[in-house]
């Protein structure tokens, strides 16, 4: 029924629904696919892979680089699996031109986060492009890891009555970028962009069921996709969604969603009720999730929806953008 | 929950005794109506109907094609730059050769740049090589930026920049409805736009109830002061004294701002507009005036106007409240976030966006 788009758009690329259509596209070329929509995917019964492409504009941001960014992505979309990352590969794809000083700086902070982590660095790749052909720095990196999880976690896991925590502010990472981009001033916004392992290691033998990273598309986009994909109802409450004024107003002024904007090192997790509250007391010890809370629950109704009960006692759905997340006019 | 929202649910049922219909004519505040769970407590008598109040919505398909068709049929590089919820507008889309909104025309290729303020556009127009032109949209709230960024091309005497103005004012479109002359549903009152107010005042609505005895309450844009904004509309009807209340008063004055107004009115003059979905209002749009002729993309550029593509699209019944979202065959199916074919539902702000976006009570 959906018309049809004829080129790639930048919507395609925010995370949401044109996001979906975009790898199905994709996978749907290859015969051979092992494919399940997680953050990682497994190669043998204890190992783990996840990739991914990094580009941002500005490379350097409060709280991080790229070259931060690059290594969180990729290891956090195995730490949100139970999976310790042992390795990393990286790839850079260098536009001349980017300043040596600048490009070295980005490659030490890399480096400074794997150490974080406790990842070794094991095979890379370097292509210098002509001026023009690349914005500045696009860097890919590969982590593989061991799962520690006695369980392996996953959105099939979840089940009614779970209990659903958040780790820290939703769409931190995005509202700094937005202001930098959209030049507002916002002196005390600084992005949630870190390592989530070690800090989810201690929960892995409680009876965690799933966990996401929610970078691109938000919590909101993370809701939607495991009530979708369980055909459970996820109820989140407003009042206890951790706050962060800055990244509130951020969102005020531009029209956004918070719930639809990118953390980079915000988790949510799906955990039985009796273990919810020792989980959350494990969280609240890393310095990284301290300000994690129990934000609601699943349910066997609304099948297939996620909502929110607002701070007036309203309720309304959670759904994900439906394309490039744009500012409003007034 | 707090102990006001009780008390103003409780009020709120104390005087919807009947069923009472109101508009509120602001998309910031059908953005908060619906984004805070607002119309899931709201007593079964109160029917609360989206105005024309987002300017993504009401803007003509053809001026979308205009600028389009500007950008296809010039010699030289044109940069364009607009506000943000303008650019997944579709314009013609029956006509599949061409681009049909700014984001396909930037996926083309095309150099489209989103601004968060019209004066960006100096600074866009300085670096650039070539011509640059502002698809200046919104209401009062947005026309004195778009009036200072002309004054200001204009003594920087600066060449290659113009503005496409499909800017428009509310007081027009509120008479429209309110005299119902272009065929709205029999409204009881008028949530009145908290932004627009700041600019224009308290004046400009007292037609409303002195004419149309109907109610009037400027409001803000948080949750509760629109709930007693709602209230008040309640206590107006049910009592049957119409006037306009004013429930944003740290912001809105009688007058408005004057100096912002009379700076609008220096650069800019009333002009008939199209209106997507209501059809043409009289006075109700902002052309600009002959002595800025030079800032004009109207005039800079030759413009081939196009016919209006039906497109099955009920936009203008949604917006003048005869028909809520889920009545329009599209909704839903061939008209979604993702691939809107009504600008209703492009815009955060338009009705049917949020419908889909956020109202729990309708079930995909």
């Amino acid at each position: 029924m959906e018309r049809k788009l004829s080129a790639i758009t930048l919507g395609h690329g925010s995370g949401g629904r044109l996001t979906s259509q975009l790898t199905n596209s994709i996978i749907s070329n290859f015969e051979l696919v092992n494919f399940e929509s997680e953050d990682c995917a497994w190669i043998s019964e204890d190992m783990a892979v996840a990739m991914d492409g990094f580009t941002v504009t500005p490379l350097s941001f409060p709280g991080g680089d790229i070259g931060k960014l690059a290594v969180c992505g990729s290891t956090n979309d195995l730490a949100v699996r139970g999976v310790r990352p042992d390795m990393l590969t990286l790839s850079l794809i260098i536009e001349e031109g980017l300043d040596m000083e600048q490009f070295t700086g980005f490659m030490k902070s890399a480096a400074d986060t794997c150490k974080l982590i406790g990842t070794r660095l094991i095979a890379g790749d370097t292509k210098v492009v002509p001026k023009g052909a690349a914005d500045k720095l696009f860097i890919t990196t590969c982590a593989i890891g061991t799962r520690i999880s006695v369980n392996k976690l996953g959105s099939v896991r979840i089940k009614d009555g779970d209990i659903l925590i958040l780790t820290t502010s939703p769409g931190i990472h995005g509202s700094v970028l937005a202001a930098l981009r959209f030049g507002i001033e916002a002196p005390e916004l600084i992005s949630d962009c870190a390592p989530l392992w070690p800090s989810l290691s201690p929960l892995l033998n409680l009876d965690v069921h799933a966990m996401r990273d929610c970078t691109r598309g938000g919590v909101g986009t993370v809701l939607c996709e495991w009530a979708e994909s369980r055909g459970l109802g996820f109820e989140i409450e407003e009042r206890l969604l951790p706050k962060n004024e800055s990244a509130a107003s951020i969102c005020d002024i531009l029209g956004y969603d918070q719930l639809w904007l990118a953390g980079e090192g915000c988790a949510l997790i799906a955990v039985s009720q009796e273990d919810a509250e020792e989980c959350l007391k494990r969280l609240k010890v890393s310095s990284v999730c301290r300000e994690a809370a129990i934000i609601g629950k699943v349910y066997n109704k609304r099948h297939g929806m996620a909502w929110m009960k607002t701070h007036i006692g309203g309720e309304r759905i959670i759904d994900m953008p439906a394309g490039e997340i744009l500012p409003r006019i007034c | 929950m707090s102990s006001s929202i009780d008390f103003l649910k409780a009020k709120l049922a104390e005087y919807a005794d009947e069923k009472m219909t109101f508009m509120e004519v602001c998309g910031t505040h059908t953005v908060s109506i619906f984004k805070s769970g607002l119309r899931s407590i709201l007593p079964q008598n109160i029917n609360l109907l989206s105005g024309p109040g987002c300017p993504v919505c009401v803007t003509d398909q053809r001026d979308i094609d205009s600028i389009i068709s500007i950008f296809e049929n010039s010699d030289e590089k044109i940069t364009i730059a607009t506000y943000g919820d303008m650019m997944r507008v579709p314009g013609s889309i029956s006509n599949s050769k061409k681009r049909s909104s700014l984001a396909d025309l930037r996926g083309g290729g095309a150099d489209v740049r989103v601004v968060t303020s019209a004066i960006q556009c100096i600074d866009i127009a300085e670096r650039a090589n070539n011509q640059v032109i502002f698809l200046g949209v919104g209401f009062e709230t947005t026309a004195p930026a778009t009036a200072i960024l002309i004054k200001e091309a204009a003594a920087r005497n600066i060449k290659n920049l113009s503005v496409y103005s499909v800017h428009k004012t509310i007081p027009r479109a509120l008479r429209a409805l309110a005299s119902n002359e272009i065929g709205a549903v029999n409204l009881d009152g008028f949530l009145l736009p908290g932004n627009v107010s700041v600019l224009i005042g308290e004046r400009p609505y007292r037609f409303i109830p002195e004419e149309y005895n109907k109610a009037c309450v400027i409001a803000g844009f948080e949750a509760e002061p629109i709930l007693a904004a709602i209230v008040e509309l309640a206590r107006q009807t049910k009592f049957k004294t119409p006037e306009v209340v004013n429930y944003y008063k740290e912001a809105v004055s009688a007058d408005g701002n004057r100096h912002a107004m009379k700076l609008t009115y220096e650069v800019f003059l009333a002009r008939d507009s199209e209106w997507r979905g209501l059809g043409e209002i009289k006075a109700s749009g902002l052309g600009i005036r002959e002595e800025f002729q030079d800032y004009d993309a109207e005039v800079r550029f030759s413009i081939i106007k196009t016919e209006a593509q039906v497109t099955g699209c009920e936009c203008g019944k949604v917006l003048l409240g005869i028909i809520t979202p889920p009545e329009c065959k599209l909704f839903g199916g061939a008209c979604t976030p993702t691939s809107p074919v009504g600008a209703c539902m492009v815009s955060g702000e338009g009705t049917c966006g949020a419908w889909y976006r956020w109202n729990v009570n309708y079930q995909r």
